[in-house]
């Protein structure tokens, strides 16, 4: 009898230990699942790719990756998220996405899991996680339906994103005694000098191709010169002067960039950089993994960073991409740790050794990211002035984009006047505005 | 019994594709002339789509985006396929003749019909490039100004244009060329006897003769022309401003970029009758034609047997 019971005691203290092993390990009920994940097709998701494997030997979770061309990749997922059941455990969407995934709600709010003590990680440091991504892609709900508030709630996070950067010939600079421009006049100042200095050479490379492309330029120009397209009322302010200022600034800076560059698309203008046609480079900061590479640049080593010039305020862009877990999804728990290992400390910095954009100031700072890669060090710097806001992430926006592209194109090939054209994009947005309800609360 | 049998079988021979035709041509017509009827987000399922009624159709008729959009479209296609005709019209009637190498000039000649569209696109976009393009590196290196291709409103729709009528010329070529090989010699033969030129012979009795296929292929090519899409979303993108914009790529851009489905299937449909309207106008055409032929046969066996 009392063998007995001690034996049953023995095996349940032996038991109750092994059980306490097993949840040492966080991704130990996990193992074995395979997350799908659609990823674009980035040079940063490239880097991810690299990196995966050594997430499936550290936690036995596999992944599935789906990747395609961005525009591709949102049309599909557009799909995917209306069936009952969905494909996709972990999404990367384009940043505009989130206004159309929260609206409809197809993603899921981030708030259970990371209330889950068995899934979240208590050394994940959150606050490290760059504030202007992390507002502009993953928060919805709050000011103005967009941006955080206390309204708001955090739906994904931000990985991939991309900010706005000055790059420049270092080479052109020194023999012309040329200072790196810091404010909005002494950069559009050099853009038309160089022409006349460097004979052939364009000062800035710019998008200006009609439609998003030249939207884009815009409104690169337009916070920092203190404009907005929207107040708070959702009344377009796009024509007061500080945008008919960006309207112009552009038109100066296609003015004096190489030939043609009112056709430029990105890959045009960024090309038109590398392969030594212009001076200076303002957009992405994608261009900072093809600069070096002797395969795709002509100018290796004779490059520069700043950050993006100011004009009443600092304010650079952001976009790029975040990642969510689909409302269809089927392991979701699973998605979450995967979302968590990839943007904690840890994940982010081999990611930005393989090449990837960093989505933590820690990262950014790192002394191996910077031994690889001298110019994180200066990103991490001009992320601090990141503008969560410099654009409206509503849905009616793709429609304000388009107009806004191409009317003001016209401008910009001399058809009319910036005043004009943004006159007629704000009377257009207003319509549109209107039409999508936006106005039914002003009487 | 049988008699029944008889006249039931080839309808039921015809069953099988009937029901295919209404599964892949009317399912799908009608889902769209339905759509065209809501207020759909691609984020929505059909079902929690609003019903609006004629809305999309009113707005549209009243969107000067969507109207320009419209006359580029048909601008584009009546000076496509009229440049189309001539030159492949005039490349058959100059190739007709039994020269050395004629079967390796002919391949020669119908290669860029046989390009890939987006192919051609890019292609022809970098060729356009303003500063490392063939065009006006050539221009340059001859002492000319670089010209605009892809950048200026006034050029872009003449680039885009250029492009097309290289690429589908040869399709009028092969096709004329073909009806010119099937005329019949001894007509020309007569003609040559009576002492009419080579002009005459060709602008008398050739193209009446050839005009019935001329007819059904520019026919034939109008109505691809209206659904040009990917040459001009490879090259322009419908810009500058929407000079370039043809109706596929303004379909194309409101369900995807505007997100607005049922304006998008509304455009459709006004691009569908548009084409419908086409086609009947080419089955007329066919018909008035058969019928003057029958009507020239009858003449001609009556006046020969006046002459018996």
């Amino acid at each position: 009898m009392y063998a007995g019971a001690r034996l049953l005691g023995a095996a349940a203290v032996g038991l109750a230990l092994m059980s306490g092993q097993a949840t040492a390990n966080p991704y130990a009920e996990f193992a074995g699942q395979t997350v799908v994940a659609n990823f674009p097709a980035h040079p940063h998701y490239d880097a991810v790719m690299r990196v995966l494997p050594q997430f499936t030997e550290e936690t036995g979770i596999k992944v599935e990756v789906d990747q395609l061309q961005y525009l591709a990749m949102r049309e599909k997922q557009t799909l995917e998220l209306t069936k009952n059941k969905g494909d996709y455990d972990l999404i990367g969407y384009v940043v505009f996405s989130k206004a159309d995934y929260v609206f409809a709600d197809q993603i899921e709010p981030l708030a259970r899991f990371f209330m889950d003590p068995k899934l979240s990680d208590p050394s994940y440091d959150p606050e490290d996680l760059i504030d202007g991504y992390v507002q502009n892609i993953g928060f919805a709900g709050g000011k103005k339906g967009y941006l955080p508030g206390p309204t708001g709630g955090l739906f994904g996070i931000p990985f991939g994103s991309e900010t706005s950067i000055l790059a420049y010939r270092t080479d052109i600079f020194e023999k012309h005694g040329l200072e790196v421009p810091e404010t909005y006049e002494q950069m559009l100042d050099l853009a038309c000098k160089i022409p006349e200095l460097e004979p052939g050479m364009g000062g800035v490379a710019s998008r200006g191709q009609s439609g998003h492309q030249t939207s884009h330029a815009f409104l690169l120009h337009l916070a920092p010169l203190g404009g907005r397209v929207l107040d708070d009322q959702f009344k377009p302010i796009v024509n007061n002067a500080e945008g008919v200022a960006a309207g112009e600034a552009l038109k100066t800076i296609l003015d004096c960039g190489p030939e043609g560059a009112t056709s430029f698309g990105f890959a045009e203008a960024k090309n038109a950089f590398l392969q030594g046609d212009t001076a200076m480079f303002l957009d992405s900061t994608i261009v900072a993994g093809e600069v070096n590479d002797p395969e795709k640049s002509q100018i290796v080593g004779n490059v520069g960073f700043a950050p993006h010039p100011m004009g009443t305020r600092k304010g650079s862009q952001t976009g790029g991409f975040g990642i969510a877990i689909p409302k269809n999804a089927q392991n979701k728990e699973a998605a979450f740790l995967l979302m968590q290992w990839l943007t904690s400390k840890h994940g982010d910095k081999l990611i930005a050794l393989e090449g990837g954009n960093p989505s933590r100031f820690s990262t950014h700072a790192d002394a191996d990211v910077n031994a690889k890669f001298p110019h994180m060090a200066t990103f991490g710097e001009a992320l601090k002035d990141a503008d969560p806001d410099w654009r409206p992430i509503i849905p009616p926006w793709g429609k304000i984009n388009s107009e806004l592209g191409t009317t003001l194109n016209k401008a910009m090939t001399g058809d009319m006047s910036v005043q004009e054209a943004l006159d007629i994009v704000a009377e257009r947005t207003e319509a549109i505005m209107d039409d999508a309800g936006y106005y039914t609360w002003q009487q | 019994m049988s008699f029944n049998a008889n006249r039931l079988t080839p309808y039921a021979f015809l069953a099988p594709a009937l029901a295919v035709m209404g599964m892949a041509l009317l399912y799908p017509i009608g889902y769209m002339i339905y759509a065209s009827f809501l207020d759909w987000n691609p984020s929505q399922r059909i079902g929690e789509a609003d019903w609006v009624g004629l809305k999309n159709y009113v707005n549209l008729l009243n969107d000067p985006n969507f109207r320009e959009s419209f006359s580029v479209t048909l601008i584009f296609a009546s000076i496509v396929v009229s440049l189309e005709l001539v030159l492949g019209v005039g490349l058959a009637l100059l190739l007709d003749r039994k020269l050395r190498g004629m079967t390796v000039l002919r391949t020669v000649f119908i290669l860029p019909m046989m390009i890939a569209p987006i192919v051609v696109g890019l292609m022809w976009r970098y060729m356009y490039h303003p500063s490392v393009g063939i065009f006006n590196k050539t221009l340059n290196s001859l002492g000319f100004d670089s010209i605009p291709w892809l950048s200026s409103p006034d050029w872009a729709l003449t680039s885009v244009i250029i492009a097309d009528v290289w690429q589908w010329t040869p399709f009028i070529f092969i096709l004329a060329l073909a009806a010119l090989q099937t005329l019949p010699q001894s007509v020309m033969e007569a003609s040559r006897i009576d002492g009419a030129s080579g002009w005459q012979q060709i602008v008398f009795i050739k193209l009446p003769l050839m005009m019935p296929v001329l007819i059904i292929a520019g026919l034939l090519r109008l109505i691809d022309a209206f659904k040009v899409l990917e040459v001009i979303l490879v090259m322009t993108n419908g810009g500058p401003g929407l000079s370039t914009e043809i109706l596929s790529l303004r379909i194309s851009r409101t369900a995807s970029e505007f997100r607005e489905l049922g304006v998008a299937a509304a455009m459709s449909n006004f691009l569908l009758i548009l084409l419908l309207f086409i086609t009947v106008a080419m089955f007329i055409v066919n018909k008035s034609m058969e019928r003057r032929e029958q009507r020239l046969r009858e003449a001609a066996v009556d006046t020969s047997e006046d002459f018996h």
